[in-house]
């Protein structure tokens, strides 16, 4: 053999395994009824943590809503205060500004009054007339002032 | 602006009170106690606001909420001021919202010095967010009344009135 110059190849001793011809149809690990149970119970439970987390959150939603609202009566009086404390620097304002103007009336356009307003309700000012004696950074500060916290 | 001079406006004295100078965590922090503290100021301020929809007539109710939130504040500090700065400094650093969620050991500590130096429980769950029935001595408000325009008078009765006569328009083209 040697004297060829090459090996010769040649099955193995106890010859080649039998030929797979038939369809492999992998084991199964869990049937419909398994899958279907560890289905329901997975939901199931999700739902009961679902209920319990829902009820915590609403708890906590609620003791934040109780907390803000039983402060608001505090922050409105001051803020009101400060509303009608602008309010009569403006007219006060207005009045120092406009004293040279002959038919000048504070408070209307040439004596004619800005709303109609015949059972004298309150009108919350427009912004505009809010910050009628602002520079435009004070009101756009004043207004975006959220933004900066 | 729309208010004229002879208009009603408080003054500046009238509107200048010692106001409360906190920040927004001690007022989280202290805010159901301070509802239940100042519980008929409050509810007789913001029926007042509701009722009268005008910020002129409610200055003097507002004002006592303001000394109310003065006293309560001045008299946690008095007695429980290790406390109370311990909870709202967890406060202030709980979360973006201040929840109050995260603070319940110091909360309970406060709680406990609530009770015991100034005799108040902390109210339920849900107290400020539920109804609630405000016996007030103010008199419900009216409107000022409203004059109509005088009515104008009424149109002609066609039917007896006589037919009128046509006639053609000099226009000197006819």
């Amino acid at each position: 053999m040697a004297s060829k110059g090459y090996k010769q190849e040649m099955p193995p001793p106890a010859g080649y395994g039998p030929i797979e011809w038939a369809k492999q149809i992998p084991k199964k690990k869990m049937s419909g009824i398994t899958q279907f149970g560890l289905f329901i119970g997975f939901t199931g439970l999700s739902w009961v943590g679902f209920y319990y987390q829902k009820r915590r959150h609403c708890k906590d939603d609620l003791e934040m809503r109780d907390a803000r609202l039983a402060v608001l009566p505090l922050l409105l009086a001051e803020r009101n205060r400060l509303l009608l404390k602008q309010i009569r620097e403006n007219r006060d304002e207005e009045n120092e500004l406009m004293k040279n103007v002959d038919g000048w009336v504070t408070g209307t356009l040439w004596g004619k009054p800005v709303y109609h307003n015949i059972r004298d309700r309150w009108i919350d000012p427009s912004a505009d007339e809010y910050f009628a004696h602002c520079k435009y950074w004070e009101r756009m500060y004043t207004v975006h002032d959220k933004l900066n916290h | 602006m729309p208010f004229k001079n002879d208009d009603y406006l408080p003054s500046y004295e009238e509107l200048t009170v010692p106001e409360l100078q906190v920040t927004s965590s001690v007022l989280r922090a202290g805010a159901h106690h301070f509802g239940k503290y100042c519980d008929e100021q409050s509810k007789e301020f913001m029926l007042c606001l509701q009722e009268e929809k005008d910020p002129r007539k409610c200055i003097a109710e507002g004002k006592e909420v303001t000394r109310c939130g003065l006293e309560f504040f001045g008299k946690v500090k008095q007695n429980c001021y290790s406390e109370f700065t311990k909870y709202f400094e967890c406060i202030d650093h709980s979360d973006r919202q201040m929840s109050l969620k995260h603070c319940r050991t110091s909360q309970a500590l406060f709680d406990n010095c609530m009770k015991e130096k100034l005799g108040q429980d902390r109210p339920d769950l849900g107290y400020f967010a539920s109804r609630r029935i405000h016996h007030t001595e103010r008199p419900k408000p009216q409107l000022a009344p409203h004059p109509l325009p005088e009515r104008i008078p009424d149109p002609p009765n066609f039917k007896t009135a006589p037919n009128p006569k046509f006639e053609r328009p000099v226009t000197g083209y006819n």
